[in-house]
């Protein structure tokens, strides 16, 4: 006589998406900077950008702060991001 | 009582007998370090039964990493719990709570501050299901309080994958984060239930759920006054530890609430009155490495309360007849990330 026991655990969801295009390089794009607004993740994000900066002619930076690490970005600021940068750049920071 | 026919989705594993079962979950890291009690077909079908759930009936999602918990998955964390399958409707009920983006589930469930999820339970589901609201109300004993918190806690360590060093970086964490869960002593409270406070009929059943710090004694025996009892909780609410702008719950002992009822203060005025002593100053702030920065002049004369105002301080009574002990219990957070979120149990 065996007995049959249930697993308790479930994967995350794992939906349908696709890769954005990606692009030769940054000279005469748009940087977007997303912080999770945790102490030193935007010194992260500065070092990145003059990083980048050093090595392309950058057009324009936009720079986000997420209203709490703890959330998800909202749709208002990822559409925001969306329409203005040719690329963005998140960090988590501590 | 018979269950749906609809399939259960969950993987199964064999065994040889219900020791093995036991030992089965502690080999595939399921269990949250204590023995459980291997989840069965027919159990997980008599628990949702008693839901009146189907097997794929969404019960949560959690958008930050994606995890969407079916009543199955609950039912099965809840056999494992210990629990009677009559406690289903205070599980979902939390766990719907949980969901609400004012607690902000990721974060509190992950977080180095080590929260628990606090459940207090209001209404005539308390004696039907047993919850203690008595003597060492947050200790053992009682097999709702016990069983209907550490399902929450499985449910978090399975389905949400809060697992310690995974995704839960607690840095200490808590003794509440085995089961955390209590009910309110409405027959010594001379005021409002939490629930009726809330905006429920008094005669609903509700679960309200706090990622919550452990609960601080605030023992006070021999002013035998208001005052006293205010001025040791007002100190207990300032003290830099756990200060923040977050909300607070008080969990006042009916010794306590004797005095205080006496005394004629009423909820409302309590309430006002730790809000304005549960304050310090931004230079304690600062030398304390509460606020970034070095003491400015006029920090020393500039006060930051805890809170956001008088209601966000929680009052319940709760605890044994005997013995001045109340408890403060302090948000999860630095800042004010998770608020209180109350639903009834249906």
């Amino acid at each position: 006589m065996t007995l049959k026991i249930l697993d308790p655990t479930i994967a995350a969801d794992h939906a349908e998406s696709t890769m954005a295009k990606r692009i030769a390089d940054l000279d005469g794009k748009v940087l977007g900077l997303l912080s999770n607004s945790k102490v030193n993740g935007d010194h992260l994000l500065e070092l990145v950008r003059a990083r980048l900066a050093s090595r392309y002619r950058i057009e324009r930076v936009v720079t986000m702060t997420k209203s709490s690490a703890s959330r998800v970005a909202d749709a208002a600021m990822l559409d925001a991001l969306a329409r203005a940068c040719d690329v963005v750049v998140t960090a988590i920071g501590d | 009582m018979c269950a749906s026919s609809a399939k259960l989705t969950a993987t199964g594993y064999a065994v040889a007998d219900w020791a093995e079962g036991v030992e089965a979950y502690f080999e595939r890291g399921w269990t949250d370090g204590l023995p459980v009690v291997p989840a069965t077909e027919e159990a997980v079908r008599r628990f949702l039964a008693a839901a009146g759930r189907e097997p794929g009936d969404v019960v949560i999602t959690e958008p930050v990493r994606r995890r969407t918990i079916t009543a199955e998955k609950v039912a099965i964390n809840a056999v494992l719990a210990g629990c009677l399958a009559e406690y289903m409707p205070v599980i979902l009920a939390a766990l719907d709570a949980m969901g609400d983006p004012a607690f902000t589930l990721h974060g509190a469930i992950t977080s180095t501050g080590g929260s628990a999820t606090l459940v207090v339970v209001n209404g005539p589901i308390r004696q039907r299901l047993g919850f203690n609201s008595s003597t060492n109300v947050f200790g053992p004993g009682w097999r709702a309080n016990a069983t209907v918190g550490r399902a929450i806690r499985l449910i978090t360590l399975n389905c949400l994958g809060a697992q310690p060093g995974v995704l839960d970086k607690s840095t200490q964490g808590h003794p509440g984060k085995y089961s955390y869960c209590i009910a309110e002593s409405e027959e010594e409270n001379p005021w409002e239930p939490l629930h009726v406070e809330r905006g429920f009929a008094r005669t609903a059943s509700t679960v309200t759920v706090f990622a919550a710090e452990a609960p601080h004694n605030v023992l006070s025996h021999y002013g035998e006054t208001a005052d006293a009892i205010l001025v040791a909780l007002g100190d207990t609410m300032a003290s830099l530890g756990s200060f923040s702008p977050g909300q607070s719950f008080v969990v006042l002992a009916p010794e306590h609430v004797k005095i205080l009822a006496r005394d004629g203060w009423t909820k409302s005025r309590i309430k006002a009155e730790l809000y304005a002593r549960a304050r310090r100053t931004r230079a304690d702030l600062k030398r304390g490495g509460k606020l970034a920065g070095a003491v400015e002049p006029d920090d020393e004369d500039r006060w930051v309360h805890r809170g956001n105002g008088p209601d966000d301080i929680h009052v319940v009574v709760a605890g044994g007849g005997a013995g001045g002990h109340s408890a403060f219990i302090p948000s999860w957070s630095r800042y004010r990330n998770s608020l209180a979120v109350t639903r009834e149990v249906r």
